[in-house]
């Protein structure tokens, strides 16, 4: 578990967010990540402006398009920028057998993509579903996973994530975790009270042991796609904490158990008796 | 066959019974020569304190290892299905066939093992208590294995994360299960000192005539001669 000294946050002000996708663009940019591959990653005209349709190996955020009947404010158009929410209690650092994912300064959730074996663990007990494998050869099982690590270059030599720099809309802010909950809380109050969004809430400040990105939201978690009280895998915890601890003492006991029948049954065993 | 007996000039006749076929012999040696690795190169994801070699591209061959040794394993009941259909499925029947002995086996099976008392061990068929045991763990796990390890192979991303969860935790679990029966079966086929002949038979596929009548009675004699043997040699002992 990352401990809550020193963690930095990243502030998402959905309010503010104008979709203008910046943030995407200026990911793949610092990060090198291809955008459209001819053949391979095209781009798809789903009669939204959402693009692409989801996170993949090499889109790391990218802002969903949500239409949501708001019983206050009637027909809202939503915006979310999805990525890594560096949890606090991080389930795909627990599944990782590789060590590639790690809790890092700040309470980054590093990814060392040197590490990756690609087995995708991650990707199947992340309780937000962000990893992303990149399965180069399914027969093989070749592959690399990958997601948001906050630009770790950049924050831990004083710099902003470069979605945070690029912001056009002030929606996104970088910092001590702690001074991003105070001014998500003050942004809250302010929508509630002055701004007419009476159901406005923070997103992150308690889940999974408190997120690394820390939403001001208008509308109900639920209605951005959010889950409302995200839970650690029950499996993970059974895998990693009960079956594989009480695997290797089985095994243990089954080698000693075996050791001391033989050297019992070499004294007591006759052969001119049995034969 | 005749045995020679080491410095002298004198010879044993020994009766062989046949016990396995040629095609079940071999299909046993590739079943254990792709266990061992799928072993091996499981326990690499399995035991935390082996992440070094789960890194990276070593990791990356110890999972196609695991792939590759996977399709031999999960060829060997294929191959003997489609082969000798009639054997499987008799030995299926016999796996799956426990009796009152069988209690009587698993009572007697420490002191016999471990203290090498054997005149209480009851009569059994071709396949003893243990052995039929062995083989219905070895049906299960094969089942489980094919299920949960062909889901994480191709399945991953198509099916829904909770039940991929549930597919690694079980094969986990069947990994315990059938790695622990498989030390404790290589410990009493390969280890164990009186048990030589089990090896000696899934070599060349034969027992010898004292070691059936002595291990496997009801097969030797049939079972209803091997059953009146056993309550006859029990009813003197109660007078």
């Amino acid at each position: 578990m990352s401990t809550n000294a020193n963690r930095y946050a990243m502030y998402i002000d959905a309010s503010k967010c104008m979709a203008c996708r910046g943030c995407q663009v200026a990911c793949k940019q610092w990060n090198d990540n291809r955008g459209y591959i001819p053949g391979v990653r095209e781009t798809q005209n789903i009669g939204s402006y959402e693009n692409p349709l989801s996170l993949d190996p090499q889109t790391w955020t990218r802002i969903r398009f949500i239409e949501y009947d708001d019983p206050d404010r009637g027909l809202q158009w939503l915006f979310l920028k999805q990525g890594c929410m560096h949890c606090g209690e991080a389930a795909c650092v627990e599944a990782c057998p590789t060590g590639a994912l790690k809790y890092g300064p700040n309470g980054i959730i590093t990814y060392e993509r040197e590490l990756c074996n690609g087995c995708g663990y991650c990707s199947q007990f992340c309780p937000f579903g962000i990893p992303q494998l990149e399965v180069t050869n399914l027969v093989t099982g070749e592959a690399k996973s990958s997601k948001c690590f906050f630009c770790q270059d950049r924050t831990t030599n004083g710099l902003k994530p470069a979605c945070v720099k690029t912001c056009p809309a002030g929606a996104l802010d970088w910092g001590d975790r702690e001074e991003m909950v105070t001014k998500a809380k003050a942004r809250v109050d302010r929508l509630k009270n002055e701004l007419g969004f009476p159901r406005a809430n923070v997103y992150g400040e308690t889940q999974l042991g408190g997120l690394g990105r820390l939403y001001v939201l208008t509308a109900p978690a639920e209605a951005y796609g959010l889950p409302a009280d995200p839970k650690f895998p029950v499996m993970g915890t059974l895998w990693q904490k009960v079956v594989q601890p009480v695997g290797q003492a089985v095994f243990g006991l089954t080698v000693v158990g075996a050791i001391a029948a033989f050297f019992i049954a070499r004294r007591n065993v006759h052969m001119e008796e049995v034969e | 066959m005749s045995v020679r007996l080491r410095g002298t000039d004198s010879a044993i006749a020994i009766r062989w019974i046949p016990k396995y076929t040629t095609l079940e012999r071999a299909l046993h040696w590739v079943h254990t020569a792709s266990f061992i690795p799928l072993v091996l190169t499981g326990f690499v994801l399995f035991a935390p304190w082996l992440q070094p070699v789960a890194q990276s591209e070593a990791g990356t061959h110890i999972r196609l290892i695991h792939r590759l040794a996977a399709v031999f394993f999960g060829g060997v009941p294929i191959v003997y299905t489609l082969l000798q259909p009639r054997r499987m499925l008799m030995n299926l029947r016999e796996f799956l066939s426990f009796s009152k002995y069988d209690l009587l086996w698993l009572k007697g099976a420490i002191p016999y093992y471990v203290l090498g008392r054997h005149e209480d061990m009851p009569p059994q068929p071709r396949f003893n208590t243990g052995e039929r045991l062995t083989a219905v763990v070895m049906v299960l796990g094969t089942v489980t294995f094919g299920i949960t390890g062909l889901s994480m192979w191709f399945l991953k991303g198509i099916m829904p994360t909770w039940l991929y969860q549930v597919m690694v935790l079980f094969h986990d679990l069947m990994f315990i299960v059938t790695f622990a029966m498989f030390m404790v079966h290589f410990y009493l086929a390969v280890i164990h000192p009186m048990m030589w002949q089990s090896l000696v038979s899934m070599r060349y596929g034969v027992v010898s005539e004292s070691y059936a009548r002595e291990h496997h009675t009801m097969w030797y004699y049939g079972e209803k001669r091997a059953k009146e043997m056993w309550e006859q040699r029990h009813k003197g002992e109660e007078h």
